[in-house]
Order: C-alpha cells, then structure tokens, then sequence
C-alpha cells in the first residue's frame, strides 16, 4: 500500500458519443491508443496514481458511455465526484453545442458545489476543426472551467489535461480529505525534494 | 208673527174635529157588520143544524135492519152451498187428469209414428245415398227419442229399445259415410317404421277421387259434399276433419315447408280424380326455403283442397273455416320457426328488400281469408313478418354473441403480427352536419396556430407485438356489427350497440377462466394474452368516439363509449402476464436452490450441482428469450428478462455473500460458475426476429438489470488481490463503494483471504 498518498479523488470523463473519452483515458493511464476504440457500455473505471509538487494522489476515473441510451446510469456517477472532464471532439460541432445539456446534469446530480471541471477539445490531431481554440476557451470561461486541446492519438495535451485537473483540485480547499491525519502537504513549486521551503506547512485534520 | 202661530193653532183644531168625526163613521159601521154576523151565526144553528141531525139518527136505524138481513144470508150460504161445490170439484180433478193421461199417449204415439217413418225414411235415403236426407232423419228420430226421455216418470222398456235401434242405425250411416270418406279422400302414406326425412316423404300422395263430374260444376262434387253436410249432422264431422287435418299437417304441409327440395304436383287423373302427389325438385342449396316459395306451395295444396273438397257449407260455416281453425296454428308456427325466422336477413342493408317478403306473406293471408280458411281478423304471419325489424336485432345479437363466444373460446396461439402503423379498418361515415360547420371556421386561424414541431405520428401508437388471430377477427366482429348499428333504425341500434359492448365483457368473464391452465403453463400464451388486452384495451378507447355521432341521441348523449372498460382490460393482461412472471421467478429460484447454497465447492458433488443450476437457469432464460421473442412488444420483453435474470443473480450474489469461508479453489469455482451468468446472462435478450438487431438490446443489460454491475463487481471480487480490491473501492470513490457497503466488503475479504497483516491493513482502508 503507499503510504504517501494523501488522497484518493474521484474524476470523471463526460461528453457525448464517440469524442473519445475512453481513448484519453486509456492514453492517460497505459500510454496507449486504439483506433477502432469500441463504445463504452455502461461505465469503465480504472485507477492511477499521480505526482502534483510532490504529493501523491491516487485517482479514481470513472468513463462513462455517451450514448444516449446509457444517460440513465450516468447520474449516480457524479455522487462524490471531485474533478470532472468534458470532452467534445473538435471536428464535430455538435459535441460542442451539447455541451450545454451536460453542464445541466452535472449541476443537477453534483454532490460537490466546488467540484472542479476541466473542458478539453480532443482530436485535434485531425486537419478538420469545426470549433477552433477561441470559441472553447471562451465557453470555458463562461463556465468557469479550465480548458485544453488535445489528441488521444498523438498524446497531446493529454497528460497535462489531468495533471491540471488534480492540482487544482488539491489547490482548492475543502474539496478533498487527506487519508492519514497529520499528513503533511507541500504546496508550492514543483521541484523534488525541498527547493524553496517555505517552511510552513498545513497539517489538515 | 202671532198671526202665524194662531193660524197654526187654528188649524190644529179644525183638523182634530174633522178627524173625530171621520173615526166615528168608521166605528158605526163596523158595528153594523158585526151586528149582521150574529145574526147570520144564529140562523145557521138553529135553522140548518137541527133538520140534518135528525135526518141522520133515522138513516142509521136503516142500517141496523140491513145488516141483519145480511147475517142471515151468509149462514144460509155456508151451511149449505159449500157443500155441493166440493163435489163439484172433485169431479172435475178426476176428468183433469183423464184428459192429460190421454194426450201423453197420443203424443208418444205421435212420437213412435215419427220414429218409426224417420228410420224408414232414413233407411231409404241410405239406399239411394241421400246421405243429407238419412242424417237428417236420424237427428229427427233421436230427437224424439230424446223427448221421451225427457218423462222421467215413465220407464218404458220400449224406450231402450227404441235407443238401441237408433244408434243401430246411425252407426251404419256413420259406417257407411266413412267408407264414402274413404273412397273420396285416399291419402298414402310412407309406413311409420320408417323414419321421417326427405325421403320417405317423397311416397305421400292424397287422391281426391269424384264420380265423374262431366258437367265441370266448381267445387266439390255432390256426393263429396252430401256426405260432408251428414257426417257434420251426426256430429262425426270434427272427428274426421281433425284427423283429416293431422295427417295433412304431418305429412304434407310440414315437409313441404321445411324440406326446399320438396314440391307438390297436381294432376287430374280421369279415373282416379285429383291427385295431389309430393315430388323432389333438384337438390337446392339452400337449408331453407324462402318464404315465397313455402307460400306458393302451400297455397297449391290448399287451394287445390278448397275447390275440391272444402267448399262446402257446414251448418253456416264453410268447411275450409272449420279446417282452418284446427291447422292454423299449428302451420302458422311451422312456417314462423322453420321458414321466417331463417328468412329474416343478416345485414342492414338486406331490411329494406325484406319489404317484399310482408307484401308476400300479406298476399298469402289474403288469399287464405278469401278461401276462408282464415277470419277476418287473423294476421299472425303478417305481424310476425311486420316485426322484422326486432326479430332482425334479436338474431343479429344472438348471432353477434354466438360468434364472439366461439372466438374466444378458440385457440389462441395462431397469432398476428401487429405494428404501430396497423390500423383498424374503420369504415368511413359521413361526417355530422355540426362538424362540417367548425372545420370552415377555423380554417383561417389554422395558419397560425400549427406548432412547428410535431409529435412523431407513432406517438401512443400500440408498439409492435402479436395477437391471437381470434382476438383480431373479435375486434373486426365488433367492428361490423357498430357498422350495422348505423344504419338501422333507433331500436335495433340500441340493440346492438349493447350487445358489443356485452361482448366485450363476455371476454372479461370467459377468456380467463377457459383458457386459465394453458395461460399458466405456456409463457408463450401469457405473453399473447397480456398483448390481446393491451390491443383490445387501445381499441376501446377510440372506438366509441368514432362512432358516437351516428349512434341514436339515446346513447350519442352519454353513454357513447367503451371507455370504462379500458381499465379493467389493462388490468386484465397484466395480471396475467404478472402470474406467468411469477411461475417463472418461482421456477429460477427452485433451481438456484438445488445448489447447495454454493458452498465447498471443492467437493464434486457440490460443484457438479450448482453448475448444474446455473445452466439450468441459463437455459430457463435462453427458453424464455425465444418464446417471447418477436411476441412480446420490445420494451416489455426487455423489462421482463431482465427482471428475471436480475432475480437469478440477486439470488446468486445473497449466497455468495452468506459464504463466510472461500478458499481460493472455491473463489476460482465460484468465479467460473459466475462466468457463464455474465458472459450469457446478455445473450438471452433476443426480442427481435431479426438476430444482427438485438446486439443493441444486449449491450443494455445494465439498464435492464438492476443488479448487473453488483454481479460484475463480486465476480471481479472473487478473483482479484487485495489490493486490486482496495483500489477498486478507492476509498469510497471506486465501483466496488458504489455496489457495496463497507461492511459487506469487509466481509468478502475476510472470507477470501486468511487473517495476516496485510489484510488487516486492507480492510482498514475500506471504511
């Protein structure tokens, strides 16, 4: 068991059929992609450890189906959820437009007022976007979302998709619990094993 | 002034002056008066009274001496003239009697003298066939012999005698006006061994012979009417004509109204006389003749009859009325119940051709009355016919009922496909005057007021599933017969509106009872079941609406409809297909019980067990999955299979989790034991014929089955490490947090894994 996990935090992957939710995923936690990707049925989960400024989170994603027809299922996914990605798939305009129908579930079933939501526009590998870099960022601020471009296929962004997600997940108070009373959690910079110590530290209870 | 007061007072005493003298004038005349009727008084007592009283006294001495002189006489006359009278009376009672005694005797002589010329008349009339004349002497002889009878006083053996002889005689006459009867009126007849069908009736023929009449006079022949008018005299002539009657009835009139092939010939044979023979015709198709031909046939018969036999005058009364009396009931029901009542036709729109059939039965009865075999007032066959507007609706139900019981109580399983586009054919009727009216005006605000976006026009259509062929063939019965009600008249649509509406509750009362064991023992059955009431039901609830405007105001005002019976419909299916679900849940429990509760798998027996309860249960399902399939709509197909797969691994999943000991040999049975379940748990929902489409409905197992992903997650359970296990808990946040409570997982793990340090630490993560 790792004894340096601070906390296990319970991400999910939405957004509507075929942008390519499992592939990110799968791109994420094993490094690899598949073209002929089958849809998801009901819900995937998978597990991976993560290093932000050094503190280690352990996390929960779950990948849910897209297709209209599993809908029903996908709300008691969101119970507890701390992080939530939302894909659309840059070639394809209407994954974008539907994103509104999707903010509105996950403000109906969210456990978590402060939960933090990360919209990526995938695919960008493609030479065929339909919805370029401003218009996402500009719904992503409306939301107060973060926001990247990426490509399950050649890795882009997607890395970095998760990493921002966690930290600001753990930067954002009250959203997650420590594991073991009196961790202690290092905040700051990135660099290993010290560097500008501010020398003060949080003990959450 | 004074001077007019002594004027007054002047006056005043002349006045009383004159005033006194005028009351003394009066008063000595009223003296005078009274003065004169003293004296009238006086002189009336004394002149008037006195000379009368005096008068009187002597008149009553008179009357003294009379009145003796009378006494004296009547003793004079009572002494000695009563006496002689006496005698003289006596005398004349004597010659009294003598006198009467002599006129008995000559009246009983007259009586015998009469007798006796009337049986020598009759005798001689018998010789010479005046058979009129006999009877009628006869009737005289026995009217004296009755008149002597009528003495009680005398008991003369000459008086039985006299009886004797007469009844001698008249049954010779009667005797020999039978053998006339015969000869004149020969019938044969098919022997009553044989039994009574078409063909023995092909032998009968009646033969009314004549002596030759060379003269053609119409009617019956002299001697046929002699013997008539004598039979009747003699009081013979019901009896025979009842018989006459009955075998003219059975023999002849009856076949030829209930046997269409049968036909009467009459010929006129020189030396037989007119025959009247039954022959058959070409096999007709139809059962029953129609009305028309029975009346031409009987009309032949009784016509031929009436010239020749029958017109005659019995008393004053013709024969054919007295004949008529004796067969008209009994031929007037025959031709209502063997020939009318058949005639009476199916459809509406045959009603109105049926006017020719009373103008027919109108003629027949005309034709009956002026031969007199019918009164004047008789019309039993023309009302009949008349009503057959009612009898129409009567048989119309009755028939209505009759093929709807029939239907449902037929086989069920040949079965119809029905999809949302199926629509009932629905005949088109005019639209009522008042809808016309409404569509003109709101045609100009139709423009504006249409939403853009349409409901799809499969909305609250009945989805695709299979009906009894009967149920479909019942709705089209139903159909037709609101379709008769239509056109018909206020009393007859009333009629069958009803009688639609006790069809439909005939189902609700027949179908489940009769068909109640096979609904239970093939699923197949109850599917099809559930689905006929859910058409049905969808049926009714437009069916009154559509044709409410046409049905009389009687109904069309309230009770228009078949709305009311939808719910019990619903019910009705539903309950039946709940009562199949049950058999079935209770059938994958019974099996998953023979399991031994899946515990030390590791001992053959054991293991060999529950494997054989999962492939049962397997197979129970894949079974049920094919019955159901394209029969079931889809939705409800996928609900029902999933809730009895949800009902096998519920089951399975509460025995799993009561194990308190699995050791790992037991984990890898218990997980290939549970694979199957999961990899051909999808694979039973087949609802579409078509195989390559229900790949859809596989994937959606989960949506199906509640407990699906808690299955899943105990499979994965069974096989995996601890910390696999931990992570899929993930403190609270994985799927295995979602399916279980910690304390249940808790107990999973320490079922599955020995108590070390490692799975202490574990199990303190699970929180």
């Amino acid at each position: 068991m790792d004894d340096d996990v601070i906390t296990t935090l319970k991400l999910l992957i939405i957004g509507e059929s075929g942008v390519g939710k499992s592939s990110l995923l799968l791109r994420f936690t094993e490094d690899t992609f598949d073209p002929d990707q089958a849809a998801t049925i009901g819900v995937d989960f998978k597990v991976k450890t993560l290093s932000i400024d050094g503190n280690k989170a352990k996390l929960a994603i779950w990948d849910t189906a897209g297709q209209e027809r599993f809908r029903t299922l996908t709300p008691s996914y969101y119970r507890g959820a701390q992080g939530v990605i939302l894909v659309y798939d840059v070639t394809k305009r209407e994954t974008f437009t539907r994103l509104e129908n999707w903010l509105n579930e996950l403000e109906t079933y969210t456990t978590r007022n402060e939960i933090v939501k990360m919209l990526v526009g995938n695919k960008i590998d493609r030479d065929d976007p339909e919805v370029d870099r401003n218009e996402g960022l500009k719904f992503a601020r409306k939301h107060s979302m973060l926001f990247i471009e990426a490509s399950a296929k050649t890795k882009d962004g997607v890395q970095c998709a998760f990493e921002e997600l966690v930290e600001k997940i753990l930067q954002t108070p009250g959203l997650w619990e420590s594991e073991n009373q009196g961790q202690k959690v290092r905040l700051g910079d990135q660099e290993h094993g010290g560097g500008r110590a501010c020398g003060g530290y949080c003990s959450i209870p | 002034m004074s001077s007019f007061v002594t004027e007054v007072l002047a006056s005043s005493g002349k006045l009383e002056k004159e005033d006194l003298s005028c009351k003394i004038s009066k008063l000595s005349r009223k003296v005078e008066d009274t003065k004169e009727e003293v004296c009238e008084m006086i002189n009336k007592k004394y002149n008037d009274f006195l000379p009368s009283l005096q008068g009187s006294e002597e008149l009553m001495l008179e009357v003294d001496e009379v009145s003796k002189e009378m006494d004296v006489l009547k003793n004079c006359i009572e002494t000695e003239v009563q006496q002689n009278v006496h005698v003289a009376v006596a005398e004349y009672a004597k010659l009294k009697q003598q006198l009467e005694k002599n006129t008995v005797i000559i009246t009983m002589l007259g009586h015998l003298k009469e007798f006796h010329s009337a049986m020598e008349e009759s005798n001689k009339a018998l010789q010479d066939k005046k058979y009129v004349v006999a009877a009628n002497q006869l009737q005289r002889a026995k009217a004296t012999v009755d008149s002597l009878k009528g003495w009680k006083t005398s008991q003369l053996p000459l008086l039985s005698a006299l009886s004797s002889e007469l009844t001698v005689q008249r049954e010779n006459l009667i005797y020999h006006l039978g053998d006339e009867w015969k000869r004149l009126v020969i019938w044969r007849l098919p022997s009553s061994k044989e039994p009574a069908d078409l063909k023995s009736f092909l032998k009968v023929e009646l033969n009314l012979s004549h002596s030759c009449s060379k003269d053609e006079e119409p009617g019956p022949p002299a001697v046929l009417c002699s013997v008539l008018q004598a039979l009747a005299i003699q009081g013979d002539l019901q009896h025979k004509i009842k018989l006459f009657s009955q075998v003219l009835l059975k023999n002849m009139l009856k076949p030829l109204v209930m046997f269409p092939s049968l036909s009467v010939r009459v010929t006129e044979q020189p030396e037989k006389g007119t025959v009247l023979a039954l022959q058959s015709l070409e096999e007709s198709q139809e059962e029953r003749s129609t009305p028309s031909q029975v009346y031409s046939k009987l009309l032949l018969v009784l016509t031929t009859l009436h010239s020749h036999l029958l017109d005659v005058f019995i008393g004053d009364k013709k024969l054919s009325a007295i004949m008529g009396e004796l067969i008209w009931e009994e031929i007037s029901r025959c031709i209502i119940h063997e020939c009318l009542l058949y005639s009476i036709p199916n459809n509406s729109s045959q009603l109105e051709k049926y006017s020719t059939v009373i103008k027919e039965t109108e003629e027949f009865e005309k034709s009956l009355k002026e031969m007199e075999y019918l009164q004047g007032d008789s019309t039993d066959l023309l009302k009949y016919s008349q009503d057959v507007n009612c009898h129409f609706a009567r048989k119309k139900c009755k028939d209505v009922i009759v093929a709807a019981r029939k239907l449902m109580t037929s086989e069920m399983h040949n079965t119809v496909k029905i999809t949302p586009d199926y629509k009932l054919r629905l005949p088109k009727l005019p639209a009522p005057a008042s809808e016309q009216k409404v569509k003109q005006e709101s045609r100009k605000d139709e423009v504006t007021m249409e939403n853009s976006k349409q409901l799809s026009a499969w909305s609250l259509c009945l989805p695709a599933c299979r009906i009894s062929e009967s149920v479909q063939q019942l709705m089209e019965l139903a159909l037709n017969t609101l379709c008769e009600s239509v056109g018909s008249s206020t009393q007859c649509a009333l009629q069958l509106f009803f009688t639609v509406r006790n069809v439909f509750q005939l189902f609700d009362d027949v179908v489940p009872t009769y068909h109640k064991e096979n609904l239970l023992k093939f699923p197949h059955l109850a599917a099809i079941q559930h689905n006929n009431c859910m058409y049905l039901a969808h049926h009714l609830l437009t069916l009154g609406h559509h044709f409410r405007a046409h049905l009389p105001p009687l109904i069309s005002e309230g009770v228009a409809t078949f709305v009311d019976m939808v719910p019990g419909f619903r019910k009705l299916g539903a309950q039946c297909f709940l009562a199949q679900m049950h058999v079935q849940r209770a059938e994958l429990l019974e099996r998953l019980s023979t399991a031994h509760n899946f515990c030390n798998l590791d001992d053959e027996d054991n293991y060999i067990a529950a494997n054989k309860a999962v492939r049962q249960v397997i197979h129970q399902l894949k079974q049920l999955g094919t019955v159901w399939q394209d029969v079931l709509p889809v939705g409800i197909y996928c609900k029902a299979m999933g809730n009895l797969l949800n009902t096998a691994i519920t089951e399975v999943i509460a025995k799993i989790m009561m194990l308190e000991d699995i050791s790992s040999e037991d984990g890898e049975h218990l997980h290939t034991l549970c694979q199957p379940l999961i990899e051909e748990g999808p694979l039973v929902f087949i609802p579409l014929a078509e195989e390559n489409k229900n790949r859809k409905y596989q994937e959606e197992v989960p949506l199906y089955v509640r407990k699906w992903s808690t299955f899943k997650e105990l499979v994965i359970v069974l096989r995996a490490s601890l910390q696999e296990i931990v992570d899929r808990w993930a403190d609270r946040k994985g799927p295995l947090a979602v399916e279980f409570s910690s304390s249940e997982v808790k107990n999973l793990i320490r079922a599955l894994f020995q108590n070390t340090e490692r799975r202490a630490v574990a199990l303190t993560k699970i929180k």
